[in-house]
Protein backbone atom coordinates (compact mmCIF):
# COMPACT_ATOMS: atom_id res chain seq x y z
CA UNK A 1 0.00 0.00 0.00
CA UNK A 2 2.54 2.86 1.20
CA UNK A 3 4.93 1.53 -2.30
CA UNK A 4 1.59 2.58 -4.09
CA UNK A 5 0.98 5.37 -2.61
CA UNK A 6 4.80 6.81 -3.54
CA UNK A 7 4.33 5.91 -6.98
CA UNK A 8 1.33 8.17 -7.70
CA UNK A 9 3.06 10.68 -6.02
CA UNK A 10 5.70 10.48 -8.32
CA UNK A 11 4.45 12.80 -11.86
CA UNK A 12 4.66 9.59 -14.20
CA UNK A 13 7.11 10.46 -17.06
CA UNK A 14 4.93 11.85 -20.18
CA UNK A 15 5.26 9.57 -23.00
CA UNK A 16 5.85 11.75 -26.38
CA UNK A 17 4.36 11.72 -29.45
CA UNK A 18 6.41 13.23 -32.74
CA UNK A 19 10.11 14.13 -33.30
CA UNK A 20 10.69 17.44 -32.04
CA UNK A 21 11.38 20.31 -34.96
CA UNK A 22 14.61 21.14 -34.57
CA UNK A 23 15.67 25.01 -33.30
CA UNK A 24 18.26 25.95 -35.89
CA UNK A 25 17.90 23.21 -38.69
CA UNK A 26 14.62 22.81 -39.06
CA UNK A 27 13.79 22.94 -43.10
CA UNK A 28 12.21 26.23 -43.86
CA UNK A 29 11.27 26.40 -40.43
CA UNK A 30 11.12 30.24 -39.17
CA UNK A 31 14.08 31.30 -37.27
CA UNK A 32 13.84 33.45 -34.02
CA UNK A 33 14.89 37.31 -34.70
CA UNK A 34 17.49 36.92 -32.08
CA UNK A 35 19.00 33.69 -33.20
CA UNK A 36 19.21 35.68 -36.79
CA UNK A 37 21.02 38.24 -35.35
CA UNK A 38 23.51 36.38 -33.85
CA UNK A 39 23.73 33.99 -37.14
CA UNK A 40 24.74 37.16 -39.11
CA UNK A 41 27.22 38.84 -36.75
CA UNK A 42 28.99 35.08 -36.60
CA UNK A 43 29.32 34.83 -40.29
CA UNK A 44 30.64 38.43 -40.51
CA UNK A 45 33.15 37.77 -37.87
CA UNK A 46 34.28 34.40 -39.12
CA UNK A 47 35.19 35.85 -42.61
CA UNK A 48 37.09 38.31 -40.94
CA UNK A 49 38.74 35.69 -38.81
CA UNK A 50 39.64 33.80 -42.05
CA UNK A 51 41.02 36.78 -43.59
CA UNK A 52 42.74 37.64 -40.46
CA UNK A 53 44.01 34.41 -40.51
CA UNK A 54 44.95 34.42 -43.71
CA UNK A 55 47.05 37.77 -43.35
CA UNK A 56 48.65 36.99 -40.72
CA UNK A 57 49.96 33.73 -40.66
CA UNK A 58 53.27 33.27 -40.04
CA UNK A 59 54.85 31.53 -43.55
CA UNK A 60 53.13 34.37 -45.40
CA UNK A 61 56.76 36.00 -45.74
CA UNK A 62 57.79 39.19 -46.35
CA UNK A 63 55.89 39.23 -50.03
CA UNK A 64 52.29 40.13 -48.75
CA UNK A 65 49.66 38.65 -50.88
CA UNK A 66 46.84 39.06 -48.50
CA UNK A 67 46.68 42.54 -47.21
CA UNK A 68 45.34 42.34 -42.94
CA UNK A 69 42.26 44.23 -42.60
CA UNK A 70 44.33 46.92 -41.34
CA UNK A 71 46.26 47.74 -43.96
CA UNK A 72 43.13 47.57 -46.27
CA UNK A 73 41.38 50.22 -43.95
CA UNK A 74 44.47 52.35 -44.47
CA UNK A 75 44.69 52.07 -48.34
CA UNK A 76 40.97 52.46 -48.28
CA UNK A 77 41.36 56.06 -46.09
CA UNK A 78 44.35 57.34 -47.56
CA UNK A 79 42.25 56.84 -51.23
CA UNK A 80 39.15 58.68 -49.53
CA UNK A 81 41.54 61.63 -48.55
CA UNK A 82 43.50 62.17 -51.75
CA UNK A 83 40.08 62.33 -53.71
CA UNK A 84 40.48 59.33 -55.71
CA UNK A 85 38.30 56.91 -54.74
CA UNK A 86 35.43 59.78 -54.84
CA UNK A 87 36.23 60.45 -58.59
CA UNK A 88 36.81 57.12 -59.99
CA UNK A 89 33.44 56.05 -57.57
CA UNK A 90 31.60 59.03 -59.69
CA UNK A 91 33.28 58.00 -63.35
CA UNK A 92 32.32 54.07 -62.28
CA UNK A 93 28.34 55.19 -61.12
CA UNK A 94 28.03 57.50 -63.72
CA UNK A 95 29.09 54.88 -66.23
CA UNK A 96 26.51 52.02 -64.85
CA UNK A 97 24.23 54.71 -64.12
CA UNK A 98 23.56 55.49 -67.78
CA UNK A 99 24.53 52.23 -69.55
CA UNK A 100 22.22 50.55 -67.09
CA UNK A 101 19.07 52.90 -67.23
CA UNK A 102 19.24 52.62 -71.15
CA UNK A 103 19.44 48.75 -70.90
CA UNK A 104 16.27 48.89 -68.22
CA UNK A 105 14.00 51.68 -70.17
CA UNK A 106 14.78 49.02 -73.78
CA UNK A 107 13.53 46.21 -71.31
CA UNK A 108 10.19 47.05 -69.82
CA UNK A 109 9.45 48.96 -73.79
CA UNK A 110 10.63 45.62 -75.13
CA UNK A 111 9.86 43.04 -72.87
CA UNK A 112 5.90 44.63 -72.34
CA UNK A 113 5.79 44.49 -75.85
CA UNK A 114 6.69 40.68 -76.73
CA UNK A 115 4.73 39.63 -73.30
CA UNK A 116 1.79 41.64 -74.58
CA UNK A 117 1.63 40.87 -78.56
CA UNK A 118 2.42 37.70 -79.60
CA UNK A 119 3.23 39.03 -83.20
CA UNK A 120 6.34 41.19 -81.33
CA UNK A 121 7.47 38.10 -79.92
CA UNK A 122 7.28 36.00 -83.19
CA UNK A 123 9.08 39.48 -84.39
CA UNK A 124 11.66 39.31 -81.94
CA UNK A 125 12.20 36.03 -80.88
CA UNK A 126 14.69 35.02 -83.84
CA UNK A 127 16.94 37.54 -83.09
CA UNK A 128 16.88 37.20 -78.89
CA UNK A 129 17.37 34.17 -79.23
CA UNK A 130 20.61 33.99 -81.24
CA UNK A 131 22.35 37.67 -79.73
CA UNK A 132 21.22 36.48 -76.40
CA UNK A 133 24.13 33.62 -76.53
CA UNK A 134 26.93 36.11 -77.78
CA UNK A 135 28.91 36.75 -74.54
CA UNK A 136 28.68 40.55 -74.68
CA UNK A 137 32.42 41.18 -73.47
CA UNK A 138 33.35 39.50 -76.98
CA UNK A 139 31.85 42.38 -78.38
CA UNK A 140 34.25 44.96 -76.86
CA UNK A 141 36.99 45.05 -79.41
CA UNK A 142 34.13 45.78 -82.26
CA UNK A 143 32.81 48.62 -79.55
CA UNK A 144 36.31 50.47 -79.06
CA UNK A 145 36.64 50.24 -82.88
CA UNK A 146 33.61 51.81 -83.45
CA UNK A 147 32.91 54.24 -80.80
CA UNK A 148 36.42 55.07 -79.77
CA UNK A 149 38.11 54.85 -76.59
CA UNK A 150 35.96 57.44 -74.35
CA UNK A 151 33.02 56.82 -72.57
CA UNK A 152 30.37 55.64 -74.98
CA UNK A 153 32.09 52.11 -75.66
CA UNK A 154 31.80 51.76 -72.03
CA UNK A 155 28.03 52.84 -71.43
CA UNK A 156 27.26 50.80 -74.51
CA UNK A 157 28.72 47.58 -73.34
CA UNK A 158 27.28 48.02 -69.94
CA UNK A 159 24.46 48.56 -71.59
CA UNK A 160 23.94 45.86 -74.08
CA UNK A 161 25.92 43.15 -71.53
CA UNK A 162 22.44 43.34 -69.94
CA UNK A 163 19.41 44.13 -72.02
CA UNK A 164 18.98 41.05 -73.21
CA UNK A 165 18.07 39.74 -69.45
CA UNK A 166 16.22 42.33 -68.89
CA UNK A 167 13.88 42.44 -71.90
CA UNK A 168 13.58 38.38 -71.55
CA UNK A 169 12.77 38.71 -67.64
CA UNK A 170 10.57 41.78 -67.90
CA UNK A 171 8.82 39.89 -70.70
CA UNK A 172 7.86 36.87 -68.05
CA UNK A 173 6.53 39.54 -65.96
CA UNK A 174 4.49 40.97 -68.56
CA UNK A 175 3.31 37.37 -69.20
CA UNK A 176 2.21 36.57 -65.77
CA UNK A 177 -0.55 39.08 -65.71
CA UNK A 178 -3.60 36.81 -64.95
CA UNK A 179 -5.62 36.63 -68.16
CA UNK A 180 -9.37 36.96 -66.25
CA UNK A 181 -7.17 40.88 -64.92
CA UNK A 182 -6.96 41.37 -68.59
CA UNK A 183 -10.58 39.95 -69.36
CA UNK A 184 -11.74 42.08 -66.28
CA UNK A 185 -10.66 44.93 -67.98
CA UNK A 186 -12.12 44.04 -71.74
CA UNK A 187 -14.81 43.80 -70.44
CA UNK A 188 -15.21 47.22 -68.58
CA UNK A 189 -14.35 49.11 -72.18
CA UNK A 190 -11.39 49.36 -71.80
CA UNK A 191 -9.16 49.41 -74.67
CA UNK A 192 -5.56 47.93 -75.55
CA UNK A 193 -3.54 51.33 -74.73
CA UNK A 194 -5.85 51.40 -71.85
CA UNK A 195 -5.04 47.44 -70.57
CA UNK A 196 -1.26 48.17 -71.26
CA UNK A 197 -0.86 51.42 -69.38
CA UNK A 198 -3.48 50.57 -66.43
CA UNK A 199 -3.65 47.09 -66.09
CA UNK A 200 -0.21 45.54 -67.91
CA UNK A 201 1.91 48.40 -66.24
CA UNK A 202 0.76 48.61 -62.82
CA UNK A 203 0.59 44.72 -62.39
CA UNK A 204 4.52 44.54 -63.46
CA UNK A 205 6.42 47.33 -61.92
CA UNK A 206 6.85 45.18 -58.52
CA UNK A 207 8.44 42.67 -60.94
CA UNK A 208 10.27 45.01 -63.10
CA UNK A 209 12.37 46.29 -59.94
CA UNK A 210 12.85 43.05 -58.69
CA UNK A 211 14.95 41.68 -62.21
CA UNK A 212 16.39 45.40 -63.03
CA UNK A 213 17.92 44.37 -59.30
CA UNK A 214 19.21 40.90 -59.93
CA UNK A 215 20.23 42.25 -63.29
CA UNK A 216 22.64 45.08 -62.12
CA UNK A 217 25.09 42.64 -61.08
CA UNK A 218 26.01 41.84 -64.56
CA UNK A 219 26.45 45.60 -65.25
CA UNK A 220 28.76 46.11 -62.74
CA UNK A 221 30.53 43.04 -64.56
CA UNK A 222 30.58 44.85 -67.64
CA UNK A 223 31.68 47.82 -66.43
CA UNK A 224 34.73 45.95 -64.89
CA UNK A 225 35.63 44.46 -68.33
CA UNK A 226 35.16 48.15 -70.10
CA UNK A 227 37.12 49.74 -67.34
CA UNK A 228 40.08 47.22 -67.62
CA UNK A 229 40.54 47.93 -71.29
CA UNK A 230 40.81 51.49 -72.05
CA UNK A 231 39.95 54.20 -68.91
CA UNK A 232 41.78 56.76 -67.46
CA UNK A 233 39.25 56.69 -64.63
CA UNK A 234 37.03 54.50 -62.44
CA UNK A 235 37.09 51.47 -59.73
CA UNK A 236 38.37 48.69 -61.94
CA UNK A 237 40.69 50.85 -63.50
CA UNK A 238 42.22 51.56 -60.13
CA UNK A 239 42.28 47.68 -59.56
CA UNK A 240 44.11 46.91 -62.36
CA UNK A 241 46.71 49.77 -61.91
CA UNK A 242 47.20 48.29 -58.35
CA UNK A 243 48.54 45.55 -59.72
CA UNK A 244 51.61 46.67 -61.32
CA UNK A 245 52.24 48.00 -57.75
CA UNK A 246 51.53 45.20 -56.26
CA UNK A 247 49.20 46.89 -54.09
CA UNK A 248 46.87 44.43 -52.66
CA UNK A 249 45.47 46.25 -50.15
CA UNK A 250 44.57 49.20 -52.79
CA UNK A 251 42.67 46.05 -54.63
CA UNK A 252 41.09 44.54 -51.61
CA UNK A 253 39.96 48.07 -50.26
CA UNK A 254 38.53 48.38 -54.05
CA UNK A 255 36.47 44.96 -53.58
CA UNK A 256 35.03 45.89 -50.90
CA UNK A 257 33.45 49.33 -52.42
CA UNK A 258 31.93 47.03 -54.82
CA UNK A 259 30.52 45.00 -52.55
CA UNK A 260 29.08 47.77 -50.26
CA UNK A 261 27.75 49.77 -53.61
CA UNK A 262 25.64 46.82 -54.26
CA UNK A 263 24.74 46.17 -51.08
CA UNK A 264 22.97 49.71 -50.92
CA UNK A 265 21.94 49.72 -54.24
CA UNK A 266 20.10 46.17 -53.81
CA UNK A 267 18.76 47.71 -50.82
CA UNK A 268 17.36 50.95 -52.18
CA UNK A 269 15.64 48.98 -55.19
CA UNK A 270 13.90 47.03 -52.37
CA UNK A 271 12.67 49.92 -50.48
CA UNK A 272 12.07 51.66 -54.19
CA UNK A 273 9.52 48.41 -54.67
CA UNK A 274 8.10 48.33 -51.55
CA UNK A 275 6.75 51.77 -51.72
CA UNK A 276 5.84 51.83 -55.71
CA UNK A 277 3.67 48.68 -55.01
CA UNK A 278 2.78 48.42 -51.45
CA UNK A 279 0.04 46.15 -52.69
CA UNK A 280 2.42 43.08 -53.82
CA UNK A 281 4.36 43.12 -50.07
CA UNK A 282 4.60 39.57 -48.95
CA UNK B 1 -43.47 46.33 -70.30
CA UNK B 2 -42.97 44.10 -73.16
CA UNK B 3 -40.47 41.39 -73.23
CA UNK B 4 -37.86 41.08 -75.60
CA UNK B 5 -34.81 39.46 -76.43
CA UNK B 6 -32.02 41.43 -74.75
CA UNK B 7 -29.40 38.67 -75.26
CA UNK B 8 -30.03 35.92 -78.08
CA UNK B 9 -27.19 33.31 -78.99
CA UNK B 10 -27.79 31.41 -81.94
CA UNK B 11 -26.79 28.11 -83.55
CA UNK B 12 -23.05 28.81 -81.57
CA UNK B 13 -20.37 25.96 -81.47
CA UNK B 14 -16.80 26.17 -80.23
CA UNK B 15 -13.92 24.13 -81.35
CA UNK B 16 -10.78 24.29 -79.64
CA UNK B 17 -8.34 23.10 -82.01
CA UNK B 18 -5.07 22.17 -79.95
CA UNK B 19 -1.78 20.68 -81.20
CA UNK B 20 -2.56 17.37 -80.82
CA UNK B 21 -6.42 17.24 -81.29
CA UNK B 22 -9.45 19.28 -81.88
CA UNK B 23 -11.72 19.72 -78.58
CA UNK B 24 -15.53 20.55 -79.36
CA UNK B 25 -16.51 22.71 -76.40
CA UNK B 26 -20.14 23.76 -77.53
CA UNK B 27 -22.00 22.58 -80.71
CA UNK B 28 -24.79 24.13 -81.70
CA UNK B 29 -26.49 26.12 -78.51
CA UNK B 30 -29.15 28.70 -78.69
CA UNK B 31 -30.57 30.55 -75.99
CA UNK B 32 -31.92 34.00 -75.04
CA UNK B 33 -32.77 36.02 -72.22
CA UNK B 34 -34.98 38.36 -71.87
CA UNK B 35 -34.98 42.25 -71.03
CA UNK B 36 -34.92 42.33 -67.10
CA UNK B 37 -34.77 38.81 -66.77
CA UNK B 38 -32.38 36.74 -64.45
CA UNK B 39 -31.59 33.07 -66.49
CA UNK B 40 -28.48 30.58 -65.17
CA UNK B 41 -26.51 28.72 -67.18
CA UNK B 42 -26.50 25.36 -65.34
CA UNK B 43 -24.25 22.13 -66.10
CA UNK B 44 -21.40 19.85 -64.57
CA UNK B 45 -17.60 21.40 -64.71
CA UNK B 46 -16.23 21.10 -68.11
CA UNK B 47 -19.32 21.51 -70.26
CA UNK B 48 -18.72 24.35 -71.60
CA UNK B 49 -20.31 27.15 -69.49
CA UNK B 50 -17.35 29.50 -69.24
CA UNK B 51 -16.22 28.92 -72.91
CA UNK B 52 -20.28 30.22 -73.38
CA UNK B 53 -19.61 33.03 -71.28
CA UNK B 54 -16.72 34.14 -72.65
CA UNK B 55 -18.18 34.05 -76.53
CA UNK B 56 -20.93 35.96 -75.20
CA UNK B 57 -18.58 38.63 -73.48
CA UNK B 58 -16.77 38.79 -76.69
CA UNK B 59 -13.63 37.50 -74.91
CA UNK B 60 -13.55 34.33 -77.29
CA UNK B 61 -14.54 34.34 -80.87
CA UNK B 62 -17.35 31.48 -81.92
CA UNK B 63 -16.56 28.76 -84.75
CA UNK B 64 -20.27 28.74 -85.50
CA UNK B 65 -23.21 31.03 -85.04
CA UNK B 66 -23.30 34.37 -83.30
CA UNK B 67 -24.62 36.50 -80.44
CA UNK B 68 -26.81 39.34 -80.15
CA UNK B 69 -27.45 41.99 -78.03
CA UNK B 70 -30.48 44.24 -78.74
CA UNK B 71 -30.20 42.41 -82.26
CA UNK B 72 -26.86 44.01 -82.49
CA UNK B 73 -24.31 40.91 -83.21
CA UNK B 74 -21.23 40.59 -80.90
CA UNK B 75 -17.85 41.00 -82.46
CA UNK B 76 -15.61 41.62 -79.19
CA UNK B 77 -15.46 42.92 -75.45
CA UNK B 78 -17.34 46.28 -74.41
CA UNK B 79 -18.33 47.88 -71.45
CA UNK B 80 -22.50 47.06 -72.47
CA UNK B 81 -21.62 43.14 -71.01
CA UNK B 82 -20.19 43.82 -67.33
CA UNK B 83 -18.62 40.48 -66.42
CA UNK B 84 -17.83 38.84 -62.97
CA UNK B 85 -15.46 35.99 -63.09
CA UNK B 86 -15.12 33.65 -59.95
CA UNK B 87 -11.76 34.78 -58.60
CA UNK B 88 -8.62 37.16 -58.88
CA UNK B 89 -9.80 39.97 -60.83
CA UNK B 90 -9.93 42.77 -59.02
CA UNK B 91 -6.74 44.98 -59.21
CA UNK B 92 -5.03 44.31 -56.16
CA UNK B 93 -2.70 47.96 -56.88
CA UNK B 94 -6.37 49.81 -56.57
CA UNK B 95 -8.15 50.63 -53.61
CA UNK B 96 -12.13 49.22 -53.43
CA UNK B 97 -13.41 52.41 -54.81
CA UNK B 98 -10.71 52.81 -57.51
CA UNK B 99 -12.27 49.41 -58.78
CA UNK B 100 -15.02 50.50 -58.98
CA UNK B 101 -14.51 53.75 -60.47
CA UNK B 102 -11.92 52.26 -63.12
CA UNK B 103 -14.84 51.48 -65.79
CA UNK B 104 -15.96 54.72 -65.26
CA UNK B 105 -12.89 56.04 -66.32
CA UNK B 106 -12.16 53.94 -69.20
CA UNK B 107 -15.80 55.35 -70.19
CA UNK B 108 -14.45 59.29 -69.43
CA UNK B 109 -17.20 59.79 -67.11
CA UNK B 110 -16.58 63.10 -65.90
CA UNK B 111 -15.07 63.50 -62.20
CA UNK B 112 -18.45 64.34 -60.36
CA UNK B 113 -20.24 62.15 -61.84
CA UNK B 114 -18.12 59.16 -60.73
CA UNK B 115 -17.73 60.08 -57.51
CA UNK B 116 -21.29 59.98 -57.30
CA UNK B 117 -21.99 56.55 -59.17
CA UNK B 118 -19.26 55.35 -57.11
CA UNK B 119 -21.14 56.37 -53.86
CA UNK B 120 -23.74 54.98 -54.70
CA UNK B 121 -22.63 51.66 -56.12
CA UNK B 122 -20.93 51.60 -52.50
CA UNK B 123 -24.27 52.09 -50.75
CA UNK B 124 -26.23 49.65 -53.18
CA UNK B 125 -23.23 46.94 -52.63
CA UNK B 126 -22.82 47.62 -48.45
CA UNK B 127 -19.25 48.46 -48.75
CA UNK B 128 -18.73 52.15 -47.55
CA UNK B 129 -16.48 50.96 -44.64
CA UNK B 130 -14.25 49.18 -47.49
CA UNK B 131 -14.06 51.73 -50.11
CA UNK B 132 -10.21 52.36 -49.50
CA UNK B 133 -9.45 49.23 -48.26
CA UNK B 134 -7.02 47.18 -51.08
CA UNK B 135 -8.88 43.64 -52.36
CA UNK B 136 -5.86 41.72 -50.51
CA UNK B 137 -7.48 43.14 -47.20
CA UNK B 138 -10.81 41.44 -47.84
CA UNK B 139 -12.18 38.20 -47.59
CA UNK B 140 -13.69 36.07 -50.83
CA UNK B 141 -17.19 37.27 -50.42
CA UNK B 142 -16.35 41.88 -50.08
CA UNK B 143 -14.49 40.89 -52.62
CA UNK B 144 -16.88 39.33 -55.03
CA UNK B 145 -19.13 42.55 -53.79
CA UNK B 146 -16.79 44.77 -55.24
CA UNK B 147 -16.61 42.44 -58.38
CA UNK B 148 -20.12 42.96 -59.12
CA UNK B 149 -20.31 46.40 -58.12
CA UNK B 150 -17.26 47.68 -60.65
CA UNK B 151 -19.18 45.07 -63.36
CA UNK B 152 -22.08 47.13 -62.61
CA UNK B 153 -20.68 50.44 -62.69
CA UNK B 154 -20.77 51.84 -66.32
CA UNK B 155 -24.33 50.61 -66.34
CA UNK B 156 -23.94 47.32 -68.65
CA UNK B 157 -27.18 45.94 -70.83
CA UNK B 158 -26.24 42.38 -69.19
CA UNK B 159 -24.45 41.62 -66.29
CA UNK B 160 -22.26 38.37 -66.90
CA UNK B 161 -21.41 36.18 -63.75
CA UNK B 162 -19.21 33.33 -64.13
CA UNK B 163 -19.70 31.29 -60.68
CA UNK B 164 -19.19 34.09 -58.74
CA UNK B 165 -20.11 32.28 -55.63
CA UNK B 166 -18.24 29.12 -56.35
CA UNK B 167 -15.51 29.68 -53.89
CA UNK B 168 -17.17 31.00 -50.91
CA UNK B 169 -18.34 29.16 -48.04
CA UNK B 170 -21.82 28.32 -47.78
CA UNK B 171 -23.36 30.87 -45.25
CA UNK B 172 -21.57 33.90 -47.26
CA UNK B 173 -23.00 31.99 -50.91
CA UNK B 174 -26.57 32.35 -48.96
CA UNK B 175 -25.90 35.88 -48.34
CA UNK B 176 -24.30 36.65 -52.01
CA UNK B 177 -27.29 34.70 -53.76
CA UNK B 178 -29.93 37.32 -51.49
CA UNK B 179 -28.13 40.25 -52.25
CA UNK B 180 -27.70 39.73 -55.78
CA UNK B 181 -31.48 39.21 -56.11
CA UNK B 182 -31.70 42.57 -54.36
CA UNK B 183 -29.39 44.16 -56.45
CA UNK B 184 -31.04 42.78 -59.44
CA UNK B 185 -34.19 44.27 -58.08
CA UNK B 186 -33.00 47.36 -57.57
CA UNK B 187 -31.17 47.98 -60.73
CA UNK B 188 -33.58 45.90 -62.76
CA UNK B 189 -30.16 44.40 -65.21
CA UNK B 190 -30.72 41.66 -66.88
CA UNK B 191 -28.51 39.02 -65.72
CA UNK B 192 -26.81 35.65 -66.73
CA UNK B 193 -25.33 33.08 -64.41
CA UNK B 194 -23.25 30.79 -64.82
CA UNK B 195 -23.60 27.91 -61.36
CA UNK B 196 -22.67 24.10 -60.69
CA UNK B 197 -25.12 24.49 -57.95
CA UNK B 198 -28.61 23.11 -58.64
CA UNK B 199 -30.19 24.91 -55.23
CA UNK B 200 -28.90 28.22 -56.44
CA UNK B 201 -29.89 28.30 -59.98
CA UNK B 202 -33.76 27.59 -58.84
CA UNK B 203 -33.35 30.46 -56.02
CA UNK B 204 -32.15 32.53 -58.18
CA UNK B 205 -33.49 32.41 -61.83
CA UNK B 206 -36.59 32.80 -63.56
CA UNK B 207 -35.55 30.54 -66.73
CA UNK B 208 -32.51 28.01 -66.13
CA UNK B 209 -30.80 26.21 -69.10
CA UNK B 210 -29.18 22.70 -68.57
CA UNK B 211 -25.91 22.42 -70.11
CA UNK B 212 -24.57 18.96 -70.88
CA UNK B 213 -21.10 17.73 -72.17
CA UNK B 214 -19.19 16.53 -75.02
CA UNK B 215 -19.78 18.66 -76.69
CA UNK B 216 -21.30 21.17 -74.97
CA UNK B 217 -25.11 21.70 -75.78
CA UNK B 218 -28.49 22.67 -74.18
CA UNK B 219 -30.30 19.74 -72.57
CA UNK B 220 -32.91 21.43 -71.11
CA UNK B 221 -34.99 24.52 -70.25
CA UNK B 222 -36.92 25.20 -67.51
CA UNK B 223 -39.17 27.91 -66.18
CA UNK B 224 -39.02 28.43 -62.91
CA UNK B 225 -42.15 28.64 -61.28
CA UNK B 226 -41.81 31.36 -58.22
CA UNK B 227 -41.99 35.07 -59.06
CA UNK B 228 -39.24 37.76 -58.46
CA UNK B 229 -40.29 38.29 -55.17
CA UNK B 230 -39.30 35.37 -53.92
CA UNK B 231 -37.42 34.63 -50.08
CA UNK B 232 -35.84 31.99 -48.22
CA UNK B 233 -38.59 30.22 -47.66
CA UNK B 234 -39.24 28.90 -51.54
CA UNK B 235 -36.24 26.30 -50.41
CA UNK B 236 -38.95 25.05 -48.61
CA UNK B 237 -41.87 24.77 -51.35
CA UNK B 238 -42.31 20.84 -52.43
CA UNK B 239 -42.47 22.36 -56.43
CA UNK B 240 -38.16 23.39 -55.14
CA UNK B 241 -37.67 20.15 -54.15
CA UNK B 242 -39.27 18.54 -56.76
CA UNK B 243 -37.65 20.69 -59.29
CA UNK B 244 -34.36 20.06 -57.21
CA UNK B 245 -34.57 16.33 -58.11
CA UNK B 246 -35.18 16.74 -61.66
CA UNK B 247 -31.97 18.58 -62.60
CA UNK B 248 -30.06 16.75 -60.33
CA UNK B 249 -31.14 13.71 -62.28
CA UNK B 250 -30.58 15.99 -65.68
CA UNK B 251 -27.05 17.00 -64.45
CA UNK B 252 -26.15 13.25 -63.68
CA UNK B 253 -27.36 11.81 -66.67
N1 LIG C 1 -8.57 27.88 -74.07
C1 LIG C 1 -8.90 26.57 -74.17
N2 LIG C 1 -8.17 25.73 -74.94
C2 LIG C 1 -8.48 24.43 -75.05
N3 LIG C 1 -9.53 23.85 -74.45
C3 LIG C 1 -10.31 24.62 -73.67
C4 LIG C 1 -10.03 26.02 -73.48
N4 LIG C 1 -10.97 26.53 -72.65
C5 LIG C 1 -11.79 25.50 -72.33
N5 LIG C 1 -11.39 24.36 -72.95
C6 LIG C 1 -12.07 23.06 -72.86
O1 LIG C 1 -13.43 23.23 -73.15
C7 LIG C 1 -14.23 22.48 -72.27
C8 LIG C 1 -15.18 23.39 -71.52
O2 LIG C 1 -14.48 24.19 -70.62
P1 LIG C 1 -15.18 25.31 -69.74
O3 LIG C 1 -15.97 26.20 -70.61
O4 LIG C 1 -14.15 25.96 -68.91
O5 LIG C 1 -16.14 24.44 -68.82
P2 LIG C 1 -16.93 24.86 -67.49
O6 LIG C 1 -16.82 26.34 -67.31
O7 LIG C 1 -18.33 24.40 -67.73
O8 LIG C 1 -16.31 24.10 -66.38
C9 LIG C 1 -13.28 21.73 -71.34
O9 LIG C 1 -13.14 20.41 -71.84
C10 LIG C 1 -12.00 22.48 -71.46
O10 LIG C 1 -10.92 21.61 -71.31
MG1 LIG D 1 -15.98 27.41 -65.67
Amino acid sequence: MVADADASDRAPALRTRGRRPSTLLGIRTELAVRWRIVLGVLGVASVFALWAYAAYRPQAGSSVLVPSPARTWHALSQMWSAGTLRSDLAASAQRVAIGYSISVALGIVLGIAIGSFASVEAFLEPQLGFLRYIPATALTPLFLLWLGIDESPKIWLIAVGTVFYNVLMIADVARNVPREMLNAAYTLGAGRRTILRRVILPHSWPGIIDVARINLAAAWLMLVVAELLAAQKGLAYQINLAQRFRAVDTMFALLIVFGVIGLISDLALRALRNRLAAWARP
Amino acid sequence: MTLHKKLEVRGVSKTFTGRKASIAALEGVDMHVDHGELVCLLGASGCGKSTLLSIIGGLEPTTEGEVRIDDELVIGPGADRGMVFQAYSLFPWLSVSRNIEFGLEVARWPKARRRERVDELLGIMSLREFAGSLPRELSGGLRQRVAIARALGPEPDVLLLDEPFGALDAETKRHMQDFLLSVWHRTGTTILMVTHDVEEAIYLSQRIYVLASRPGHVSAVIDVPFGANRGPTVKRDPRFLDLRDELGDLLVS
